[in-house]
């Protein structure tokens, strides 16, 4: 007999349970698309364009052919059949551009695929390659997105106006009359240079075409699976039941796998017309020159205040250099127009102007990154902030908290449009003052003979954004809605699949705590499938911070709703009224009474046994809810690096680095911890050390892991986050997204720690990553003048 | 970026090898951390790769009448581990966590660093330091080759296609005297921007011998010669250092690449030159 007095209802959510996934990856048992074999497979390389800007004269594959082990070579005229891709939107001032799936008469950037070669191996595959020749005319372009601005510059689309493919504006009163009349400014052209995801696991993809059925299984390694599916879909002439895409584990995305590429249109085409599996799986090469980039910004921008600090307007030029396309589905606008719409940040500044311009240059297209828009638009912010505090010779502390907008002002919409709702704003900023009050950092600077610099860095963010805006602005694709399906099979087992394609958030885990409270099962009970579009009619996959609010939400109302299901049937076998029913631990009971059975026990009345329920009660045990939030969460945070430089080698060393963030109702503290910190390294990344070149000749400089340096575990400082549930916003389960927030803040903080340390010297830290070397260029030239 | 087909031979003795090697295209693999990158992007494409490391008399570390003599399969983490080397040469350990990272060190030879060349490694900067002297075996038997006359430019050395590097003899130093290594790289374990060895014997309060060699700054090892001279015969002093430290960079032309400037690089060879002397004086007052 379960005690009512004695019993109480295990809680998963909130706890810090060990994921359920790492027993699987951190034992090599994972299965990556790579690691999938099927007998007959031909392997993909590719030969990709060495230059920037060029007319393909002629492709001589004569040679590549008749090797032995080859088994198609295809170029552009191969793939008619295939429309180019194209990101539309409802951007006014949008060009759309096409993108062949190979490079058609001429390339766009050093890097696209131009030749596809099948073979036995990728080894004969890279041998046929280096058959083939390619006889280009290289044409004259504008490498930077300043010179591709000009109005004289060689277009890099025939077809296109411009190279200006996409124009914004944002205002709010009159910044410029404003910013005249203000007593105080500050101002800067900052720039973020470009930036690339480095995933463990490169790009793969493998398609299984099955002729008999008429039926491709694509296995990719993507973290937008349904958004595959349907484009594939569409660009190949197959219906949604023909084409099923698998995300197996994916080892991480950071963005890069979050949109639509030609070399996975080519593996689903040409495993159909070669009636045989086709995998592809990139190398580092392929992904450094040839995935998607990020960044590649200048803002030029002016903040105006009053002599308490107090923001009157800000004012903002903002070139994007969007690459040779607009990547599919977000198109260039993704990346740029949130600079702009996110650069007042949490603050308030009642006036604003802004305009966003992005520009075809020869380079990869830029695509998401983790934080996407707001690492800059912070940067960029947080500088003037900081440039304000000095001016007033204000504590930096002290200006934020002016600024920052107050519990008592939620709602309050920005004057970039965005609306803000109950967020910790001014609680982080104040938790992280407190942290750093105890690092006692005046003491170390006495002792120290190295420059300490202190930065801090506030943001916010819109979280789990609900179909009323699109994540990416313009894109006519609802990004906003999540559909959960929970059944209890006839063994009593509970699985509950999702839209979503988890690739390093834990979503297994949270996902199957959220399910297991609900329902009253252990979380490891719980089976999560995701990233499989043959078990979700409709999901666009996992990104913009979107899982944890909008696959929980869907998983809390789905649960909801089979719970009901499961009271009634079991209301019917104890012969009591469904109310009285309760569950908990895996048990289903009323209280202080014999009735308790297990859910194996209801499955097998319900579906196995005749004779216990009466036909009309057999219930299917399933349910399938969707979840909307309409708008979106508001998450917030504060960030504090501290930096020590040596004085005389320049070296930058991260000494500490503080999280004071509020993403509402943790599902798993051991998970939000992973994911900040993570977010973090990424952002050590942006700030100190990445950073990809190209030469004047569009050629990049920066194509292995030698040249491109990403943090290592040794750059990490000791890192504290603090959580903060301030307020809940109303969404079920009251969760905010967090998986983006750590590289979001992180950048602007450790610049601002940098411009803190160097103080003295008066130079401007305007641009990312800043490195020894450049701060060795800053101080000559400082000194020269 | 998979390799072009190559034969693979192991072969189980030095003679075996160089009969092996006796082929229009053939290429020694030791460790491999530097030829497989290389094999990859395809910019070396052997037709056959000897792989010496089945050659036993190769690995060891041994004490000789004049010196340490380290086999060409020594591995880095062996080197920083071996306690013949850290009772003579100790700067060798303090060097060796700089080389890359663990799984490299446990795999990279001190013979492939050697014959790989590359200006900012550390084995070419000790053994030039050090004043070391590199064998080679040849069909016509063993030769010994100083490191001036080895090392030519940037991954290229002297060493013939048909030849094994099997032994690096580091002399042992007479005098009482300190060394100290330092560098400055941009992640831990990352080559090196530059590199700074020195090697100070002080007798009778006088510097008797000082050796300043710099790695990274140029195609291959330098060493500060104007700088050793105008210090040796005196006082062993920070102030003599000082004096003499602006020799260091006289005439001095660094490399220039995306990770550091030549002005950069000056600058770190004066910081890091003053550090590692320092070191040196400290330990001995
Ligand atoms: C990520 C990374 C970081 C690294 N960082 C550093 C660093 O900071 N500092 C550093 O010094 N090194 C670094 N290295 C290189 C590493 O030290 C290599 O191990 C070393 O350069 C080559 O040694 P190996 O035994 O692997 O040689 P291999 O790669 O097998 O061979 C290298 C070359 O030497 C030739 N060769 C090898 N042995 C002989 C022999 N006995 N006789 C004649 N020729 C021979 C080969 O034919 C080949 O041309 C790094 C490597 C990697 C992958």
């Amino acid at each position: 007999m379960i005690d009512s007095t004695a019993f109480v209802r295990p809680k998963y959510v909130g706890k810090p349970i060990r994921r359920l996934e790492d027993p699987r990856l951190l034992t090599g048992q994972g299965r990556y698309t790579a690691d999938i074999q099927l007998p007959r497979t031909a392997h993909l390389a590719f030969i990709r364009s060495n230059q920037a800007y060029a007319r393909i004269n002629g492709i001589n594959l004569d040679e590549a052919k008749t090797l032995n082990g080859v088994i198609g070579v295809f170029t552009a005229s191969d793939f008619t059949h295939i429309p180019d891709i194209k990101a539309v939107s409802n951007m006014e001032n949008y060009q759309v551009t096409s993108c062949p799936v190979l490079a058609r008469d001429v390339v766009r950037y050093v890097g696209e695929p131009v030749v596809a070669i099948a073979a036995i191996s990728r080894y004969v595959a890279e041998d046929a390659a280096a058959l083939i020749e390619i006889d280009y005319d290289t044409l004259d372009v504008a490498v930077t997105a300043r010179d591709a601005l000009a109005k004289n510059a060689p277009k890099l689309h025939d077809k296109l106006a411009s190279n200006i493919i996409l124009e914004r504006n944002f205002a709010t009163g009159n910044a410029p009359v404003e910013i005249a009349n203000a007593p105080h400014k500050v101002s800067g052209r900052f720039s973020l240079t470009r930036k690339t995801s480095v995933s463990t696991e490169p790009r793969a993809y493998l398609a299984d075409y099955d002729v008999g059925k008429d039926e491709l299984i694509l296995y990719d390694s993507t973290n937008i699976p349904g958004i595959v599916r349907d484009e594939i879909g569409h660009l190949l002439n197959l219906n949604g039941n023909q084409i099923r895409v698998i995300a197996p584990d994916v080892g991480g995305s950071f963005g890069g796998k979050g949109s639509l590429y030609p070399e996975e249109i080519i593996v689903a085409d040409l495993s159909r017309r070669l009636e045989r599996p086709i995998k592809y799986v990139a190398d580092r090469l392929e992904e450094l020159t040839a995935s998607s980039q990020a960044f590649g910004e200048e803002v030029e921008a002016t903040l105006a205040f009053d002599a308490d600090g107090q923001f009157i307007a800000l004012d903002a030029e903002i070139i994007g250099d969007i690459g040779a396309y607009s990547i599919y589905p977000w198109t260039a606008a993704l990346e740029p127009v949130q600079v702009a719409s996110f650069l007042p940040g949490p603050y308030k500044t009642p006036v604003y102007r802004g305009r966003v311009r992005g520009v075809c240059t020869p380079k990869p297209p830029t695509g998401p990154y983790r934080g996407v828009g707001r690492p800059m638009a912070v940067f960029v912010m947080e500088r003037l902030v900081d440039l304000a505090a000095t001016k007033l010779n204000l504590s930096k502390v002290e200006i934020r908290r002016r600024n920052l907008v107050r519990a008592e002002d939620f709602p309050h919409r920005s004057s970039s449009g965005i609306v803000w709702d109950q967020s910790g704003f001014q609680e982080c900023l104040e938790t992280a003052e407190k942290a750093v009050s105890k690092l006692n950092l005046e003491n170390r600077k006495k002792k120290s003979n190295k420059w300490i610099g202190v930065g801090y860095a506030c943001y916010a963010e819109l979280t789990g954004i609900g179909s009323r805006i699109s994540v990416a602005p313009g894109m006519p694709m609802n990004t906003g809605t999540e559909t959960a399906s929970i059944s209890i099979d006839a063994t009593g087992a509970v699985t509950a699949k999702f839209g979503i394609a988890s690739h390093g958030q834990s979503l297994e885990t949270t996902l199957a705590q959220i399910v297991g409270e609900e329902l009253g099962i252990k979380p490891e009970d719980v089976r999560i499938i995701q990233g499989d579009t043959a078990f979700s009619l409709h999901g666009t996959g996992t990104y913009a911070s979107r899982s944890a609010v909008l696959g929980g939400g869907a998983a809390i109302k789905t649960s909801r709703a089979l719970l009901i299901k499961v009271k009634q049937v079991a209301a019917t076998l104890f012969n009591v009224d469904p109310e009285q029913v309760e569950t908990g631990d895996g048990l289903i009971f009323v209280h202080n009474t014999n009735h308790a059975i297990n859910f194996k026990e209801l499955a097998q009345a319900v579906y196995s046994d005749m004779k216990t329920l009466p036909m009309e009660k057999r219930e299917t045990l399933a349910a399938q809810e969707s979840f909307d939030p309409f708008l979106g969460t508001t998450s917030s945070s504060a960030h504090v690096a501290v930096v020590e430089i040596d004085p005389e080698t320049l070296v930058i060393k991260l000494q500490d680095f503080i999280v004071a963030e509020d993403c509402g109702k943790l599902i798993n503290p051991l998970v939000v911890d992973g994911q900040v910190h993570g977010g973090v390294a990424q952002g050590v990344g942006v700030a100190l050390l990445e950073e990809l070149k190209f030469d004047d000749m569009g050629q990049p400089i920066t194509a292995t892991l030698a040249d491109y340096l990403i943090p290592t575990s040794a750059e990490m400082p000791p890192m504290q986050v603090h959580h903060l549930e301030t307020q809940l916003p109303p969404n079920p389960g009251g969760f905010r997204g967090m998986g983006e927030g750590g590289t979001i803040g992180a950048p602007a903080a450790i610049a601002n720690a940098v411009a803190d340390a160097v103080s003295h010297l008066g130079l401007c830290i305007d641009s990312l990553p800043i490195t020894p070397n450049k701060l060795h260029a800053l101080i000559a030239a400082k000194s020269k003048h | 970026m998979k390799p072009a087909a190559f034969e693979y031979l192991r072969p189980k003795t030095l003679a075996d090898a160089l009969a092996a090697l006796d082929h229009e295209d053939a290429k020694i693999i030791a460790g491999g951390q530097s030829l497989l990158p290389m094999m990859n992007f395809r910019l070396v494409q052997p037709e056959r790769l000897v792989d010496i490391n089945q050659i036993e008399q190769l690995n060891q570390i041994e004490k000789t009448d004049t010196g340490i003599r380290i086999g060409a399969l020594v591995r880095h983490a062996e080197a920083a581990r071996s306690s013949l080397l850290a009772e003579h040469f100790p700067i060798i350990a303090k060097a060796m966590v700089h080389v890359a990272h663990v799984a490299i060190r446990n795999r990279g030879t001190v013979a492939g660093s050697m014959c790989h060349a590359d200006p900012s490694a550390e084995w070419p900067l000790l053994v030039t330091l050090l004043d070391g002297e590199i064998e080679i075996l040849g069909n016509s038997g063993t030769r010994s080759a100083k490191p001036f006359e080895f090392f030519l430019a940037p991954l290229v050395t002297e060493i013939e296609e048909t030849e094994i590097l099997t032994a690096i003899h580091l002399p042992l130093i007479a005098n009482p005297c300190r060394m100290a290594f330092d560098e400055i790289a941009q992640r831990a374990g990352d080559f090196a921007a530059v590199a700074v060895g020195t090697l100070v014997c002080v007798e009778g309060n006088i510097f008797s011998e000082i050796r300043l060699c710099l790695g990274g700054v140029f195609d291959t090892p330098v060493r500060a010669f104007a700088f050793e001279n105008a210090l040796i015969g005196q006082p062993a002093s920070v102030e003599s250092i000082e004096a003499a430290l602006p020799l260091v960079l006289k005439d001095l032309e660094p490399n220039d690449d995306i990770h550091a400037s030549a002005a950069y690089r000056l600058s770190l060879v004066s910081a890091l030159a003053r550090r590692v002397l320092f070191d040196t004086i400290d330990e001995m007052m």
